[in-house]
């Protein structure tokens, strides 16, 4: 559905995307997570036909992102980091004059509006003002807005950015939905390691410009080492006797190993016959923000929540 | 392309009515404008200069003029409103034409311009004004404030999209203001004194709308040489502006 090739844009002298490759499957969620100035942005405008590349290709739905910029536009659903909304007209007045932007007929374009507003919940609101709608009010509708064509490839330039946690994972919810009921592909941004690790089939880290590392989230997991196991005991004699078992050290009354060689059943069954009983005992994935530690050798910092 | 316009044209025509501060303000100014003039400058249209005309008549096209430049100001004002709400950005994902996205709110600016040009007019003839030509006068008056008005708001809307900052299109007004004063705004080329305010008359465009403005409304016949001349310029000056925005449509999605 997306294939890019070697895209690149400069600015004057400052280069924004520094050659990026990768394409998306129909169907997929794919996420391109980064800090703040990844060039995230610059690369879903180039996509979606609002800022020329430099150079490199890249196809949307088939459709050169160049040569057949129209095509593009018609088949793609786009929601910018910044909602595109008139706060003088109301919801659906703005949803109504969308389909008729895409050609629909008056009716069919009403219709489609009083859909949408079910779908985003909208439906009370869809006669007041945009002006004064709760920013995650504006977010759903800025979403049915970019979904009044059908779709079949959505553009997500940091869907979050700025709501509450409660919007967050009703934004979440919404794309999920998007992807299993009509099966839209979906290319996000995001600069939340959280967010791409709950939605995307596939993520690529993009850092200064260019790709260090893609892959599924479990993939890029296993970049920093599986699962690893911690417990905790009463005594630190204990905590030795278990880590000498696994051939490991203990720190204090702390034990913690890498589930590499051993499965979650041996250790269990070993703590059993050597009546042996942890205060606690947890199974930790490894993170994204180690994967971009690793990747990238600086740590994550855009991964917190701003709340408005 | 034409229902788009037709799309564009009736939203920002919806926007303008809702924010009615956006056009009261300098109806009220064009207003303000004719009453002070009128009263105040009144007897000097006994010099035999003015060829007996009311200087109702003579001062009417300053009031139009001035409220069709401001208010074409309003739209590109309105463009950088949406440029900077995002909603520009959202209008360029649509398959719609560049040129139909900056045609619509010309448009909407020009039936604003209409409906203000009616009213300043129905203060004027409260005021007593006839117009010795006829229904004429009337109409070849409200082709000159539209056409110029046109282009004006096709100038702003240029500013607008070359700049994508309100202010700055907003002291694209102030061009006009120099424009509307520096001709024969007050009296006739006659009895301008100084030589450089005659020379800057002389090239100034609007001078020449408010010539074929005078055209219909001050003479007892129609002045076809004015009239034409007035209507040429109008017309230069709207195909000029409406190209110079669509050329700067186009560019605003490329640059950024």
């Amino acid at each position: 559905m997306i294939e890019v090739e070697g895209l690149v844009k400069t600015f004057k002298d400052v280069s924004a995307v520094g050659g990026v490759s990768f394409s998306v499957k129909e169907g997929e969620i794919f996420a391109f997570l980064g800090p703040n100035g990844a060039g995230k942005s610059t690369t879903v405008q180039m996509l979606t036909t609002l800022v020329r590349p430099t150079s490199g290709m890249a196809r949307v739905n088939g459709y050169d992102v160049v040569k057949r910029e129209k095509e593009v536009r018609l088949s793609i659903g786009v929601a910018l980091q910044e909602t595109g909304i008139d706060k003088v007209l109301t919801g659906r007045e703005l949803l109504v004059l969308q389909g008729r932007l895409f050609k629909m007929s008056r009716e069919e374009a009403e219709h489609r509006a009083n859909e949408l507003l079910k779908v985003v919940s909208l439906t009370d609101a869809a006669d007041r003002r945009s002006g004064t709608y709760s920013g995650g009010m504006r977010r759903r509708l800025d979403l049915a807005l970019t979904l009044v064509h059908r779709p079949t490839v959505l553009f997500l330039d940091e869907p979050t950015t700025g709501l509450d946690p409660a919007s967050r994972v009703e934004i979440w919810n919404e794309v999920r939905r998007l992807n299993r009921e009509f099966g839209t592909t979906i290319f996000l941004t995001t600069q939340y390691l959280e967010e791409a690790d709950e939605l995307a089939d596939r993520i690529a880290i993009i850092h200064h410009g260019k790709i260090v590392s893609e892959g599924t989230p479990e993939e890029l997991k296993q970049l920093v080492g599986g699962e690893t196991v911690a417990m905790d005991f009463s005594n630190e004699s204990e905590a030795a006797t278990v880590a000498s078992h696994f051939g490991t050290t203990a720190n204090g009354t702390h034990v913690a190993f890498e589930l590499r060689n051993v499965t979650l059943t041996e250790i269990v069954r070993a703590l059993d016959e050597q009546k042996l009983q942890p205060e606690r005992l947890t199974v930790k994935q490894p993170s994204l923000d180690d994967v971009f530690l690793k990747v990238t050798g600086e740590s994550y910092e855009g991964g917190e929540i701003h709340v408005d | 392309m034409w229902t788009e316009t037709w799309l564009f044209t009736k939203r920002s025509l919806l926007t303008t009515i809702r924010n009615p501060f956006s056009f009261i303000p300098n109806l009220i100014i064009s207003v303000f404008f004719l009453l002070v003039y009128t009263s105040g400058l009144s007897s000097v249209a006994s010099l035999p200069q003015f060829e007996g005309s009311d200087y109702l008549n003579f001062i009417l096209p300053v009031s139009i003029v001035s409220g069709a430049v401001g208010g074409a100001g309003g739209t590109g004002q309105a463009l950088v409103r949406d440029i900077e709400s995002g909603y520009f950005a959202r209008l360029l994902l649509t398959p719609s034409t560049r040129t139909a996205i900056v045609l619509g709110p010309m448009i909407a600016g020009m039936l604003q311009l209409l409906v203000q040009t009616l009213l300043i007019f129905a203060v004027a003839f409260l005021l007593g004004l006839t117009i010795p030509v006829g229904v004429a006068g009337f109409f070849f008056t409200l082709l000159l404030a539209i056409g110029f008005g046109l282009g004006f708001a096709g100038y702003s809307v240029g500013v607008a999209l070359k700049t994508r900052n309100a202010q700055a299109a907003q002291a694209g007004t102030l061009l006009f203001f120099p424009l509307i004063f520096l001709s024969t705004t007050f009296v006739p080329k006659e009895l301008i004194e100084a030589e450089w305010l005659k020379v800057a008359a002389t090239y100034n465009p609007t001078t020449y709308i408010f010539e074929g403005m005078r055209a219909v409304l001050t003479q007892p016949e129609i002045d076809w040489g004015a009239l034409s001349a007035g209507l040429a310029v109008a017309g230069t000056i709207s195909v000029v502006m409406i190209v110079f925005a669509a050329t700067n449509a186009r560019g605003a999605l490329t640059q950024k």
